[in-house]
């Protein structure tokens, strides 16, 4: 019997490539993801996953899910367009940052740093995919009886969940208060702290589709390499000259 | 001031408006941006476009002080200390309200330490200190004659502040005060070319943003400049009038307001010409918001009726009256609001990708939802009336009046 599948589902072909990545020299490496927008079927699985992730509070949200309508009745169908953030390699956001806060790593995923974000916003409102939201200090929990005791009150419940923030960009943040990122830019950033424990990006692994590609596009051998050279290939507002490093497949 | 009475009543109106706007102080200081109602679509709103609105007024007083001391415009010359007193109190204001729209104003030191070459907000940072230390001292060295003697006159009132700010200096000679006017034109000349750049780069912050079609273009900092020239320059002709100084002057300052208000008409009618005319969906949403939102009637009655036609009337067919002149400029002032709210929004309130409206909900995801809620108003009724205050007791007890009068001879 043979070692190898008949087929191999593309996560275990991503999470090879993944590995052969975290071998390069870090400076070696372009992150890049295609989304195949034939094989979206609209489920949002991302967008939870990603929330999930890195426990977004009400109104920060990293990664959409379009859905256009195309053409007129009856002759009229709907498609599914992902929208992370793009991570443009020409960025317009971190151009406009007053205190050098967001900028595009060398791997090219464009990232905050919380602690130095003054939340003036500029790149909110430079940003041409509206992929940057801003943590306005909400809580799911806003609503939950203050209560202590046998029943979960807000306090219980808050500490179960949103008290304390996820570990973005591989750091411990304080618990949600006045301090970061309450109050700073927030934006997807391909999940770097997964990516540095060679674990894919939640929105990859929980794509019912294997509509999501990710991996090094500088890597000959991988998976979002292929994709590229596909005649499908687009990338959004392709005019802007934003270059970006999240490319669709029509 | 014209009247004591007018005084008073405006010294009340600012305190119980600084009462009223303090609640709102508090609840943003306690709460941060959770107590407004901007979200991630719309980041910029009612503290930006009062930030753009103090920003004009201070543009009228920059033009007063540069033709006085730059171009040596005599007739302008008892308005000088005046409006240097202007801008100065109007561009604090500026700071105070743009500071409170920070997610994290104690990291302002950033600036300092990590400064972003490339960004228009960092420059826009040096600038506007650039110009709070040029009108300061400007100020200070138009002032400094009056304040010495002040200072001396036994029996006045508040003698030690006067003191205080002469610094110790009990004489002033005449070589003091050519040196004081020398240092004035210096620095106005020097205010000439900052100036320009702070007022045009207000205009860039907005000017360069990709796919923003109402603020993207070359036409953006332009026209900031003469919205800035023309809320300016009506406020400085009302402070004419009401300060009592010389009606011709207020004439005369009718009559350059006019011509800005027609050029900054004109310039608007450019803009929604090309937009729909070139008829790109999301410049003809922006547009249509404008003109036919929910909001229609801030730049149909607002704007246009009371802030432009009104005036417009009144300066064409009653230019002789200082009255009507100074009434003209009091509507293009209070109505400039309109104008700074219709500039900021309307641009943001159209979502930049097909289908994003539909994505995801919640109230800070959405751009038609946006509407100041009673924080915003609250915190920006409190700048105003701070800054309306600090106006009234400087006016009082700093002579910028006084050292206006006779200033002729030095420019």
């Amino acid at each position: 019997m043979s070692k190898d599948l008949p087929t191999e589902d593309l996560l275990i072909r991503m999470q090879r490539d993944l590995k052969r990545t975290q071998k390069k020299k870090p400076e070696e490496v372009r992150w890049g993801m295609v989304i195949d927008i034939a094989k979206c079927i609209g489920c949002h699985a991302c967008t939870v996953a990603c929330v999930a992730e890195n426990k977004l509070p009400p109104g920060v949200v990293y990664r959409v899910v379009l859905e256009e309508e195309v053409g007129q009745y009856p002759a009229v169908r709907r498609r599914f367009v992902p929208r992370p953030c793009v991570h443009c390699q020409n960025p317009p956001c971190t151009k406009v940052c007053p205190v050098t806060a967001t900028y595009k790593t060398e791997q090219g995923a464009v990232i905050v740093r919380y602690e130095r974000c003054i939340g003036c916003r500029y790149c909110l409102v430079a940003c041409p995919y509206a992929a940057r939201t801003s943590d306005f200090r909400e809580w799911y929990t806003a609503n939950t009886p203050e209560l202590e005791g046998r029943i979960l009150g807000r306090q219980g419940a808050a500490k179960g969940y949103e008290l304390h923030p996820a570990a973005e960009y591989g750091q411990k943040w304080p618990e949600r208060n006045g301090g970061s990122p309450v109050g700073n830019a927030r934006k997807c950033h391909f999940c770097l702290h997964r990516l540095q424990v060679g674990m894919l990006p939640a929105c990859v692994t929980s794509c019912v589709g294997r509509a999501t590609i990710f991996g090094d596009r500088t890597d000959p051998n991988s998976l979002v390499f292929e994709m590229l050279g596909s005649p499908r290939i687009f990338r959004l507002k392709e005019e802007l000259g934003t270059q970006p490093s999240v490319y669709y497949l029509k | 001031m014209k009247n004591d009475r007018y005084f008073k009543v405006l010294v009340v109106l600012a305190v119980i408006g600084l009462v009223l706007g303090s609640f709102g102080v508090i609840k943003t200081l306690l709460y941060g941006k959770h107590a407004t109602d901007l979200g991630s679509y719309v980041p910029w709103g009612l503290w930006v476009a009062v930030y753009l609105f103090f920003l004009g007024l201070t543009a009228g007083a920059f033009l007063i002080t540069i033709l006085t001391y730059v171009f040596r415009v005599k007739i302008f010359a008892p308005i000088g200390p005046l409006s240097a007193f202007t801008v100065l109190v109007a561009i604090v204001c500026e700071v105070i309200i743009i500071s409170f729209d920070l997610g994290h104003f104690a990291r302002a030191y950033r600036f300092l330490i990590n400064p972003g070459w490339y960004s228009m907000i960092f420059w826009m940072v040096v600038f506007t200190n650039a110009m709070i230390v040029i009108y300061a001292l400007e100020c200070y060295f138009l002032l400094r004659k009056d304040l010495v003697q002040w200072s001396k006159e036994e029996g006045r009132p508040g003698q030690w502040l006067y003191r205080f700010l002469s610094f110790g200096k009990t004489e002033f000679t005449e070589e003091d005060e050519i040196a004081d006017h020398r240092r004035v034109r210096t620095l106005s000349i020097l205010s000439l070319p900052v100036g320009l750049i702070f007022y045009g780069l207000n205009g860039a912050i907005f000017a360069i943003l990709l796919n923003r079609p109402l603020w993207n273009g070359a036409l953006t900092p332009l026209l900031f400049i003469v919205t800035a020239l023309l809320s300016g320059g009506a406020l400085i002709t009302l402070l004419t009038y009401l300060f009592r100084i010389d009606d011709a002057l207020v004439h005369y300052l009718g009559h350059v307001v006019r011509f800005l208000l027609v050029v900054f008409l004109f310039l608007q009618f450019v803009q929604f010409f090309v937009g729909y005319r070139t008829a790109l969906p999301i410049t003809r949403a922006s547009l249509d918001i404008i003109a036919f939102g929910p909001y229609w009637w801030v730049f149909w009655v607002v704007h246009l009726l009371l802030g432009s036609a009104i005036p417009l009337y009144l300066l064409a067919a009653h230019h002789t009256s200082a009255k009507a002149v100074a009434w003209a400029c009091f509507l293009i002032v209070i109505t400039f609001i309109a104008v700074r709210l219709n500039f900021v929004i309307p641009d943001q309130a159209v979502y930049k990708l097909e289908g994003l409206e539909a994505t995801f909900y919640h109230h800070r995801l959405r751009t038609t939802e946006y509407f100041p809620n009673l924080t915003e108003w609250l915190v920006s009724l409190w700048v105003f009336s701070l800054g309306m205050l600090a106006f009234l007791l400087g006016s009082r007890w700093l002579p910028v009046i006084a050292a206006g009068k006779g200033e002729e001879a030095h420019v």
